[in-house]
């Protein structure tokens, strides 16, 4: 038992601790003293989290585990160690048994941009270097790539920004490149505000080093010398990670004055989001840095000419950046032979809610939603069917399942009306509300409308205002009508990125779902059972057990009954605040929601 | 409310030194009051006055920034504190039944109230933390725990207390009747 020869790689992202990495790290360390640890970032499959890997050096075979705890840990442990049985409802990849079911998420990806989150330890700079690290930095400065070969590079693969709007990264450095000035500056923008899209802390926790490469790949094309990163606070792990690759990097030349012997200098600084999602703009991402209220101003002059302190400045998205060195490496024809015509190279997506297989997937441009939900995130996580997916966040919109064919390009996702945005896909049941969604993503813009433009300040709020309304069934037909139209002038009278596509949730789900609000204002019912106002609880006493658990967790004590009588037991309606707690507790499902 | 006994008692030394370390231009005003923030759990008025004191940040700068950013607070916190992911994917997976849940545990009815009457928790909610497939998430402290129902989060709230020696106020005067074994799905709840 004492685990000699044996490589053991546990997963530590935020994901991978929330469900127990360390305490699994320390028990399979005790059982397995004489084996080999490694942590590594997290791999992106956060529904088998926690993960485990174990290498055989003897017989040459590694396996991958999923869902990983401390029940499982001893057959795991006795089969890698003695005549145990293979553990195989766990598997999720081996060496010995190629092409099973839970390892089609990974085979099925194409990873550029996440090539080493997951494979390595973030916190190794000999690891990074290992997996071809700063090798695409030593090619430009020894190699003897001037600039413009390396923005030549960049343009010839096709790369667009990966943060939302997908401009060509190409063009917006030669802006910097060419403008006057002899300080530059080069921003990384990590501040991923779009709830429901988390590759970005992925990446900088996983893979810190990657987006520091393309940040000096980045300040090499314009000719910056001054960089800061960007960084959410909400990310705690990602800055602290982020940080260490910074001090390593320089400790090894890579980063500092004349790097590597050249006349080329470069330096970061992190800098600590404090929670505004207008900040993800870039001239607010600016104000933001310059120590203001993070408002966005009117452009022109652009960033790329007049930006940070006065400053020509670039600012580049996490996804992006990771991109670079493989793209400087590989060449960029390697990267434009993969996609479509207009969108070259992969895609990272974040799959999270109502899907059978969550977490980070980085797909060949051209696939189809369906493929991406249907074959790598295997379909509904319940036994409601798929009904929406919500791509693009607070600025994106609802793709119904009748379009699930459109393929996932930049012009055919657009032409639904959603966005690519920063690639958070947020997958809906039948059981979710497409009113509801359209007001918590309204809700969430108005919360965070800095409050420079009118119509994002006040016709957001008039917005919300409407579809809370809808929700509490007291929505009229005229409502419909005011909810286009304001949403119309609110994306025509807003200055920057946050109000200009605010309304495009409700203006989706209008489109897509005006039954699920026809059915809200005129029957007053909400078909998935959600909005409060149009639902109640009841107790069903033919399958109640009289267990008396909802009357513990009831928040306003309007359930009685007696203990171990059923026929006893009723919901005071009239105190009810239909929260769903009951039903949430009820072992036998007595709790009905009409 | 008694949660004025929790306001911070501010150091002069320390803002002076952080304006020594972190800069005294306006540049400075999100990180300085990111130390404040870090060291008193949210911005005591006084040490805002102190800083403008101190530094070259004027007073209208430094209140519009400490207004703007979700981050900072300037009421004072409990001993510990909890966040409530609002996320896309937590919302949608019943984030509201955690905030009706804790909120009953620690006995906050006021509406507007964030903070336990015997100073124990504070509950905010949060914009996204990034671990959407894990959703319903909460983080208390530094542990973030997962895939919750209303009921999980009230027990892994109930084990952290247990350990804090911190009494919840809505659990203690409720009930009187069996108290462990709720039959909820995910029995292995919290991590540590």
């Amino acid at each position: 038992m004492s685990g000699e020869g044996l490589i053991v790689t546990v997963g530590e992202g935020t994901c991978g601790i929330a469900a127990g990495a360390r305490e699994v790290f320390s028990l399979l360390q005790k059982k397995l003293p004489q084996a080999v640890f490694r942590t590594v970032g997290c791999a992106g499959m956060c529904h088998q989290e926690v993960m485990v890997e174990i290498g055989d050096e003897t017989s040459g075979t590694t396996h991958l585990y999923g869902l990983v705890d401390k029940k499982n840990i001893p057959q795991i442990v006795a089969f890698h160690t003695a005549d145990g049985e293979l553990p195989a409802e766990m598997l999720i990849r081996s060496s010995d048994q190629p092409g099973l079911e839970k390892g089609k998420y990974l085979a099925r990806q194409t990873r550029i941009a996440l090539r080493n989150v997951g494979q390595l330890n973030p916190t190794s700079i000999e690891q990074y270097k290992a997996r071809t690290g700063y090798q695409a930095l030593e090619k430009i400065i020894k190699g003897g790539m001037t600039p413009d070969d390396v923005i030549k590079e960049v343009e010839v693969a096709g790369l667009r920004g990966r943060g939302g709007a997908g401009f060509p990264t190409h063009a917006k450095w030669r802006f910097a490149r060419n403008a006057p000035g002899d300080l530059k500056y080069l921003i990384c923008n990590g501040d991923e505000g779009d709830p429901g899209a988390f590759m970005d802390r992925s990446l900088l926790e996983g893979d810190p080093h990657s987006v520091l490469e393309g940040m000096l790949i980045a300040a090499y094309a314009i000719g910056a010398a001054k960089g800061y990163a960007y960084i959410r606070a909400e990310y705690p792990l990602a800055v602290i990670n982020f940080n260490k690759a910074i001090k390593d990097a320089r400790a090894a030349g890579y980063l500092g004055e004349n790097i590597l012997g050249s006349d080329f200098s470069f330096d970061v600084k992190v800098k600590e989001g404090a929670g505004a999602f207008v900040c993800g703009e870039e001239t607010a991402l600016l104000a933001s840095i310059e120590g203001l209220r993070g408002m966005p101003r009117i452009r022109p002059p652009f960033p790329a000419i007049k930006g940070l302190f006065g400053k020509p400045t670039i600012i580049n998205n996490v996804e992006t950046l990771s991109n670079l060195a493989w793209i400087i490496l590989n060449g960029g024809p390697a990267y434009s032979s993969i996609g479509t015509s207009d969108s070259k190279g992969t895609k990272v997506f974040a799959l999270a809610g109502a899907i059978a297989r969550g977490g980070l997937v980085e797909i060949p441009m051209g696939m189809s939603v369906r493929e991406l939900l249907m074959e790598i995130g295997g379909g509904s996580s319940s036994e409601h069917p798929l009904k929406a997916v919500q791509l693009g966040g607070p600025s994106g919109g609802c793709i119904p399942e009748s379009l699930f064919d459109t393929p996932i390009e930049y012009a055919a996702i657009n032409a639904t009306g959603a966005i690519m945005g920063s690639g958070g896909m947020v997958v809906m049941d039948t059981k979710s509300c497409m009113v509801d969604i359209a007001r918590y993503f309204l809700e969430f813009t108005q919360r965070e409308s800095c409050g420079k433009c009118t119509f994002c300040r006040i016709g957001n709020i008039r917005l919300r205002e409407i579809l809370t309304r809808i929700c509490e069934g007291k929505g009229e037909m005229e409502d419909l009508d005011t909810l286009e139209e304001l949403s119309n002038s609110v994306k025509d009278a807003s200055l920057c990125g946050l109000g200009q596509t605010s309304p495009n949730p409700v203006l989706t789900t209008l489109r897509y779902f005006r039954d699920e609000y026809l059915a809200h204002v005129c029957d007053k019912k909400c078909p998935a059972g959600v909005c409060k106002g149009l639902i109640q609880h009841t107790i069903d006493q033919s399958q109640c057990t009289g267990c008396s658990i909802c009357q513990r967790y009831c928040p306003v004590n309007c359930i009685t009954g007696e203990t171990k009588k059923p026929e006893t037991w009723v919901i005071d309606t009239t105190v009810c605040i239909n929260c769903g707690m009951c039903a949430e507790v009820c072992a036998p499902k007595a709790l009905v929601v009409q | 409310m008694t949660t004025s006994s929790l306001e911070a008692v501010v150091d002069p030394q320390l803002i002076q030194q952080w304006i020594a370390q972190i800069g005294s231009d306006s540049s400075a005003a999100v990180p300085l009051l990111q130390a404040i923030q870090t060291e008193y759990g949210y911005v005591p008025r006084k040490a805002m006055d102190l800083v403008i004191q101190y530094s070259d940040i004027n007073a209208s700068q430094l209140f519009g920034v400490v207004t703007f950013y979700a981050q900072f607070r300037l009421r004072p916190v409990g001993r510990n504190r909890i966040k409530v992911c609002h996320g896309t994917a937590c919302h949608v997976k019943g984030a509201d039944r955690l905030n009706t849940a804790l909120r009953q545990a620690l006995d906050i009815t006021d509406p507007e109230a964030d903070t336990s009457r015997n100073g124990s928790y504070t509950m905010e909610d949060v914009a996204c933390i990034g671990c959407c497939s894990l959703a319903p998430v909460m983080v208390i402290g530094d542990d973030v725990f997962p895939n919750l129902k209303g009921a999980d989060s009230q027990r892994s709230l109930k084990k952290h207390a247990k350990s804090h020696n911190e009494t919840l106020l809505g659990l203690e005067k409720a009930k009187p009747e069996k108290t462990e074994s709720a039959p909820v799905e995910n029995d292995e709840g919290s991590p540590e």
